[in-house]
């Protein structure tokens, strides 16, 4: 962006350009080759679990999950939405409906054109195999019986104790088999061959199962929504359970002497219910921008309680070199680690902590939190997050401990001439002269902990970015690879971001101007 | 306002302004925290003015006549007073979840008052382990898991199921090599349209050649106390093959193992194969279509050929779950009762006319997520043994027919004697311990409970709930090998069998 603006200001053009031509030029272009690449690699790995997929296929698979994403939130509204909006929704969705009626017809005839299409193709394209190998199965058969033939005429030829003429046939017989097993794999090439163009399917027939998908997806879920907008909407819940309240209160203030306590009891738990429903949460699944953000309130968390233990042990080994010493073995011993290790470990730990997670007070007290009440904080989530910290702590102890141990010895020896006390000479001279060792530690161990963490989720079936992949995986269905394709690049993209926001707050705490690398 | 309420406190107190911003925060946070739960309009809830003109009325009106007791008009749902209305509820991604992804769907729990999470699971350990941590309130599980949960192997919980999810749905695959193997063992079988059921006979050679070779053939189950380890065991076991026996030292069940089976997770079946980690597995749907979609692997045999109409998934919850939550419980076996309905609602000609659409919501990538056209092969009772055969299996997922749903003590002790015959129950047990178990985990008490709830709605029919059962199904021999089973008396079918452990009755 510097050069760009630069150049506005008309500042030595020519270097302005030609940093413009490294610096956005150049990545862009290798970029823009590694998608070619990719689309014209792509489609040639084929493998029996399916296709590798294309930039193409893969921003649309990340549309589809954007369009659940959109939809499921839609659906959410539509359970708290008040009476007037509801109405206009309900139109909405009414009309929308009622077209794509239309069109599912139109969709489902063109499946059933594309798939007679394709069976026709197939059919032929199969005869034309089949009796291409009847082909080949005769003549093999010719030959063999040829063969077979031969043998016969020779072993009657065969004088009784001639070595050398059996020792012919014996090798005449050996070729005889090794012929018959591999015209019989020709042939089983062949078979694979058929089962292979009976499957096949023509793109025309996807796209067109493809368009019925979508629209029958869509009648479904614009039918869901009208229901949640109809029946399933809360103050609509409540106004019902309101009336028959009412009602029970009215057969209550009219019950006879026997029914007084049956129509008491009714009352009382009519007005349970109307508390339940006005209380009532939509159930919403986890959608991936939810998932995103999931894993990053968990990584954050983690790298908290990394920072809070390595920061203070990590000074601690700067100081002395005696608990440098002591703690030398545990750093050597854990940091090698991996997170699958430690996650096992970490789910017993905490699972002995909240035995009944429904009725912890620190499970409740996290609901209750505004921006992360959302996120439904379960031990999963604890466990993971403390894999992150134990997996990402050590980049930071051991550079604080070299940021500590490397304080300018002038700096000392003025706090010293000052009669500065032990906590005015660390935090006046050691912690900020170490700073930008620990922030370089920092960065490292976010960067540590992202990674550790998809491991993580995807261990404990914490939901998370981690928990999509593997639920993308066990779906198996063709577009699973794509998905997984496209959390390649949240990853990544996420990744990115972490790491610039720990660059900005790295610089902003060097005070001598260190250009933090990249 | 906060702040300036609190400012000259902090002042005085000498709080440094860092502190006071802390505070604020947390205040905030608390503040906004109880706007979440604001409670609703309750004006209705007093005996208010309103009610008492109208009772006025009603009364002038109704002079004399005495009051009727107070009846429920007959509404759609009775719904009851739920402990907990919301509900976090586990599944494996196969297609026998249905029952739980419809209800939910289709708003059958909703209808019961429950807003209900249903989450996918990484594999049954996780799936049995977070329903036992409270974590999930129930779950979808194998048959063989509240038993041996209840009995401690493995995990050690009392779980409970007072419904039984679906029956069949499971099929044995081998992958390609074996199956051109097994055709040139067995001629019979190379033709395009092979007789059904295909035993494992036909294996033999193929594992005496392997046994030569100094290995041994590889087949993988979802499970150790899955329906499909059973089966598998079953299947080989009625041809003479030795699938291993589970004992104290032995947890992996290899011990004398002619082949070796071992546990991989439904989804990662198709895989494991294709990598030729295993040349076989039992496991349920999609997952044998899929191997079938791919190219593969082979199913030789589904499970509604080693035993017709075999019970499979089962709805889990704790004990301590369902002892805090009795009306929650009944209001979930509601819902689930109609979903199993719904599911199996066929038409005049005997088509059932919900599956497509179950399909396409199981195909949603949070639910089972397989391809809509993969799914649509099992679920509208049809099966591909090869992709040239296909075949018409009605009966392959049952969800409601045949009384289906009933929580069967007899079907529990079936279980019950496959551990005891693979000695995963180590020691011998009497009979009588066979009947207490099973009553204790298999609740038809709550079952009952919900079907007279839906009966008196009239949403299911006096004939679809066996009402005069004692909970054991007629002796049965409709079994690959043609042994009788009858609930009532499980050592004696447990010394019916070649191969396994067999007891002396007591």
């Amino acid at each position: 962006v510097v050069p760009l603006v630069r150049l506005g200001f008309g500042e030595e053009p020519e270097r302005q350009l030609r940093e413009i031509v490294r610096l956005i030029l150049v990545p862009m272009l290798a970029f823009a080759t590694f998608l070619g690449l990719w689309t014209v690699l792509a489609p040639r790995h084929k493998t029996k679990s399916g296709e590798v997929p294309t930039p193409a296929v893969v921003w649309d698979a990340a549309s589809h999950i954007w369009k659940f994403h959109v939809r499921e939130s839609r659906k959410e509204q539509a359970f708290t939405l008040p009476a007037a909006e509801r109405q206009q929704e309900l139109v909405a969705a009414k009309e929308r409906l009622s077209l794509l009626v239309r069109y599912e017809s139109a969709a489902a005839e063109q499946v059933a054109e594309a798939e007679s299409a394709n069976t026709e193709r197939v059919a032929s394209a199969v005869t034309a195999l089949e009796t291409r190998r009847a082909e080949v199965a005769a003549e093999i058969d010719e030959q063999r019986q040829a063969r077979q033939a031969s043998l016969e005429t020779e072993a009657q030829q065969l004088a009784p104790g001639d070595v050398t003429s059996r020792q012919a046939y014996l090798d005449a017989m050996r070729n005889h088999l090794a012929t018959t097993e591999q015209e019989a794999r020709q042939l089983a090439d062949f078979d694979s061959q058929i089962a292979a163009a009976r499957t096949a399917k023509s793109p025309s027939l996807h796209r067109a199962n493809a368009t019925l998908t979508g629209i029958v997806e869509e009648m479904h879920y614009l039918r869901t929504l009208i229901e949640q907008l109809e029946v399933g909407n809360r103050h609509l819940k409540v106004e019902r359970e309101i009336a028959s309240l009412k009602t029970h209160q009215k057969e209550f203030l009219l019950a006879s002497a026997p029914f007084v306590a049956t129509a008491a009891q009714q009352v009382l738990q009519a007005e349970s219910r109307v508390n339940a429903a006005a209380m009532s949460q939509y159930a919403k699944p986890w959608t991936l921008p939810m998932q995103i953000a999931r894993s990053v309130a968990c990584v954050f968390a983690g790298f908290l309680l990394g920072t809070l233990i390595a920061v203070p042990v990590g000074i601690l080994c700067g100081l002395s070199e005696t608990f440098m010493a002591a703690m030398t073995p545990f750093i050597a011993l854990f940091k090698p680690v991996s997170p699958i290790v430690w996650l096992p470990i970490a789910l017993i730990i905490v699972g002995g902590f909240i035995t009944d997670p429904d009725s912890h007070w620190l499970i409740h007290t996290l609901e209750q939190l505004p921006l992360i009440g959302w996120m439904k904080i379960n031990p999963a989530f604890i466990a993971s997050a403390i894999t992150v910290s134990l997996c990402s702590l050590w980049a930071t102890m051991v550079n604080t401990a070299l940021g500590v141990a490397s304080v300018d010895k002038d700096h000392l020896n003025v706090a010293r001439v000052l009669k500065l006390g032990f906590w005015s000479r660390l935090f006046k001279i050691i912690v900020p002269s170490a700073l930008p060792l620990i922030f370089t530690g920092l960065r490292i161990s976010l960067g540590v902990g992202w990674m550790v963490l998809v491991a993580g989720e995807l261990l404990s079936s914490s939901e998370g970015i981690g928990k999509f992949v593997w639920d993308q995986f066990n779906n198996g269905a063709s577009d699973s690879f794509a998905k997984m394709m496209v959390v390649v690049f949240v990853v990544g993209v996420i990744g990115l971001l972490l790491d610039r926001m720990m660059v900005v707050l790295q610089r902003l705490v060097s005070f001598d101007g260190l250009e933090a690398s990249i | 306002m906060v702040g300036r309420i609190l400012s000259p406190q902090l002042a005085r107190t000498g709080l440094s302004p860092i502190v006071a911003c802390l505070l604020l925060v947390i205040y905030s946070i608390g503040a906004t925290g109880c706007n979440d739960n604001t409670a609703a309009d309750l004006s209705g809830l007093e005996l208010d003015d309103v009610v008492l003109e109208e009772t006025e009325r009603t009364v002038s009106t109704a002079e004399g006549s005495g009051s009727e007791p107070p009846q429920n008009e007959p509404r759609g749902t009775h719904q009851l007073a739920v402990e907990k209305n919301s509900l976090r509820f586990g599944f494996i991604k196969l297609t026998d979840c249905a029952p739980l992804v419809i209800a939910k769907e289709k708003g059958f729990f909703q209808d019961e008052g429950l807003q209900v999470e249903v989450i996918a699971q990484p594999n049954w350990k996780t799936l049995l382990d977070n329903v036992i941590s409270g974590e999930l309130d129930g779950a979808h599980m194998l048959s063989g898991q509240p038993l041996a949960a209840t009995i401690g192997i493995g995990t050690q919980a009392h779980v409970i199921t007072a419904y039984t999810m679906d029956l069949n749905g499971n099929a044995i695959t081998v992958s390609n090599s074996v199956w051109e193997q097994m055709k040139r063992h067995a001629p019979e079988l190379a033709k395009p349209q092979v007789q059904h059921p295909i035993t494992a006979h036909a294996l033999r050679p193929i594992i005496d050649e392997k046994i030569a070779a100094g290995e041994k053939l590889q087949m993988a189950m979802v499970f150790p106390v899955s329906t499909h380890n059973y089966e598998l065991r079953y299947w080989l076991a009625a041809a003479g093959i030795h699938p291993g026996l589970y004992s104290a030292t032995d947890v992996g069940g290899r011990t004398e193992a002619e082949v070796e089976l071992s546990v991989t997770p439904p989804p990662m079946m198709p895989a494991t194969l294709e990598a030729g980690n295993i040349q076989g597995y039992c496991v349920g749907e999609p997952w044998n279509q899929q191997a079938v979609a791919k190219g593969i692997g082979v199913p030789v045999a589904t499970n509604y050929d080693i035993w017709n109409n075999n019970p499979e998934k089962v709805f889990g919850v704790t004990a301590e779950w369902a002892d805090k939550n009795p009306q929650t419980h009944v209001a979930v076996i509601k819902a689930l009762i109609r979903a199993g309905k719904w599911l199996d609602t066929a038409d005049h000609a005997g088509n059932m006319i919900h599956r497509e659409e179950a399909c396409r919501i199981l195909s949603r990538p949070n639910y089972v997520g397989a391809d809509y056209e993969v799914l649509k092969n099992s679920m509208t009772g049809f099966f591909y043994f090869q992709s040239t055969d296909r075949r018409a299996m009605p009966d392959f997922n049952v969800f409601f027919k045949y009384h289906c749903t009933y929580p069967w003590y007899s079907d529990g002790i079936w279980f019950l004697t496959q551990m005891r015959r693979w000695g995963q129950i180590t020691e011998s047990k009497p009979a009588a311990w066979y009947h207490e178990i099973a009553s204790k985990v298999y609740r038809p008490d709550v079952y009952r409970q919900a079907a007279q709830l839906l009966l008196d709605e009239g949403r299911v029919d006096t004939k679809e709930i066996p009402w005069d059962t004692d909970g054991y199904k007629p002796p049965t021999s409709a079994f690959i090998d043609g042994i009788s089973f009858d609930g009532r008396d499980p050592i004696g079918y447990l010394n019916s069998h070649t191969i396994g452990n067999k007891d002396n009755a007591l």
